[in-house]
């Protein structure tokens, strides 16, 4: 049974430290975030709730071949 | 969990294990990231983290995996899986070519410019599918489900992809030319014909090497063969047919488009993680092209919260978490190590999924599958130069000691 620590091909405080630390990390990006500022209340500050750009040539964001110089 | 109520009486369903720590952690998961999303964001980003989730969920239990069935029809020339890719490339761009041009405001489509960045883009990434050992959704499903491999794969994906980014404002500039919608050409109705011929020219193509080869077409893989476990717990813990799984797979992209305004995609994701990293360590990432143009400069800025594919990817990997949980395997792939050719093919085959996707305007999601959806002709292109690529990556495979 894979319940058994004997069995079990993976090691669960591994798991845990390892999606900590990635919680950590996206926390620690959105705290420095301008929508994070704008939620605590700091005006002047220019967020980016709907990132779309819809005069752009790719889903990237690419410019088309033709306006390219 | 029983669902023995579906069931004929006196049949006995065999006992069903959950790995309930994988299960427990990955709800916990979803509920810590759903809250904080919810929290500081909009409930619309909770909706495609929902989206997200289901979506990994489905490709786990369909084991919906674009290289594996490319590799199936050139090794053992059998099609299920190309095939299956067929019917939900048909299905969603019935679904979203008219939603497109329904006049609704705010719905962009998934086209890109059709020139050598896109056709070298998506060479390379077939062959890194086949040495990587996934594509952009499989990468992230298989890492979700706790394959070491994978996510030695990822790692890399994510440095090609920032690699590509550097260089694909020069690729731009090499021969090309604008998008082309085919509707604008055909109209809705004639661009979906169109490519629905396209996809069962491609589908009569796949039948005949089967047919060829073993004389017969196999269909079992679209119907349900879990009668003996009952409806709830095949669509707990899998396997689904792939029916299941095109259904639910076309259902998250139109929904993806009806919600955030532009068709799923992946691979942008790992281009803002990955410039985000390197303007940690003190990279100043405004200094090059892409990382100024609007779209990038935007959610290099914001918060990965606030950026679509990156949500949606948490989702998935969390997503494709729970449902390894669910079927009791989770890291089942990952007994053996990658070592040597193996660990080298996981980072050649990472670089080149990466640089190849932005190059190629994105991966089999991005540019293959919602590109379809969206009738673009560079979805078309991508698809004959990434199996191109993926041949040659097929060939490659032996030398990594990866099996065939």
């Amino acid at each position: 049974m894979r319940g058994n620590t004997m069995d079990r091909p993976y090691s669960r405080a591994r798991i845990l430290v390892l999606l900590a630390i990635i919680l950590v990390l996206i926390v620690a990006d959105h705290l420095r975030s301008p929508t994070f500022a704008f939620n605590s209340g700091q005006g002047n500050v220019e967020t980016a709730l709907t990132q779309k750009d819809e005069t752009a040539c790719a889903p990237c964001g690419a410019p088309c071949p033709s306006t390219r110089d | 969990m029983d669902d023995s109520a579906v069931l004929p009486s006196g049949i006995q369903q065999p006992q069903w294990q959950v790995d309930r720590f994988i299960v427990s952690t990955a709800l916990v998961g979803l509920a810590l990231l759903g809250g904080l999303i919810w929290l500081e964001t909009a409930p619309f980003m909770v909706a495609l983290f929902a989206v997200g989730t289901v979506l990994g969920m489905a490709l786990y239990h369909g084991a919906f995996g674009f290289t594996a069935g490319w590799r199936n029809l050139v090794v053992k020339k059998r099609g299920a899986g190309m095939r299956a890719q067929l019917l939900l490339f048909g299905l969603t761009s019935l679904i979203m070519v008219p939603m497109l041009h329904s006049g609704q405001e705010g719905l962009v489509g998934a086209v890109a410019p059709v020139g050598l960045s896109l056709v070298l883009g998506s060479f390379l990434f077939g062959i890194g599918m086949q040495l990587g050992g996934g594509c952009g959704s499989g990468t992230l499903f298989t890492v979700g489900a706790g394959n070491i491999r994978m996510v030695v794969t990822l790692v890399f994906f994510i440095a090609g992809a920032v690699l590509g980014s550097l260089h694909l404002p020069w690729w731009l500039d090499q021969p090309g030319f604008d998008p082309v919608p085919l509707v604008n050409t055909f109209g809705i109705s004639g661009a979906i014909l169109v490519q629905f011929v396209g996809l069962g020219l491609i589908a009569w193509w796949v039948n005949r090497i089967e047919r060829k080869a073993h004389g017969n077409v196999e269909r079992g893989e679209l119907l349900w063969k879990g009668q003996s476990h009952g409806v709830l717990r095949t669509l707990l813990s899998g396997r689904w047919p792939f029916t299941w799984a095109i259904l639910i797979l076309a259902a998250g992209n139109a929904l993806t488009l009806g919600i955030g305004g532009a068709p799923w995609s992946i691979t942008f994701a790992f281009n803002v993680w990955g410039a985000k990293a390197l303007e940690v360590v003190g990279v100043n990432m405004s200094q090059f092209e892409f990382w100024t143009w609007d779209y990038p400069a935007m959610a290099l800025k914001d918060s990965v919260l606030t950026n679509i594919p990156s949500v949606m990817n948490f989702g998935l990997l969390l997503g494709a978490m729970l449902a390894a949980g669910l079927a009791n395997r989770f890291n089942e792939a990952s007994r053996n190590r990658p070592e040597g050719r193996q660990f080298m093919a996981a980072v050649v085959g990472g670089l080149m999924l990466g640089y190849g996707a932005r190059l190629g305007f994105g991966c089999n999601i991005g540019a293959l599958f919602s590109g379809i959806a969206s009738a673009s002709l560079h979805a078309w292109v991508w698809f004959a130069s990434a199996f191109v690529g993926s041949l040659i990556g097929i060939r490659l495979r032996p030398w990594f000691r990866l099996p065939n």
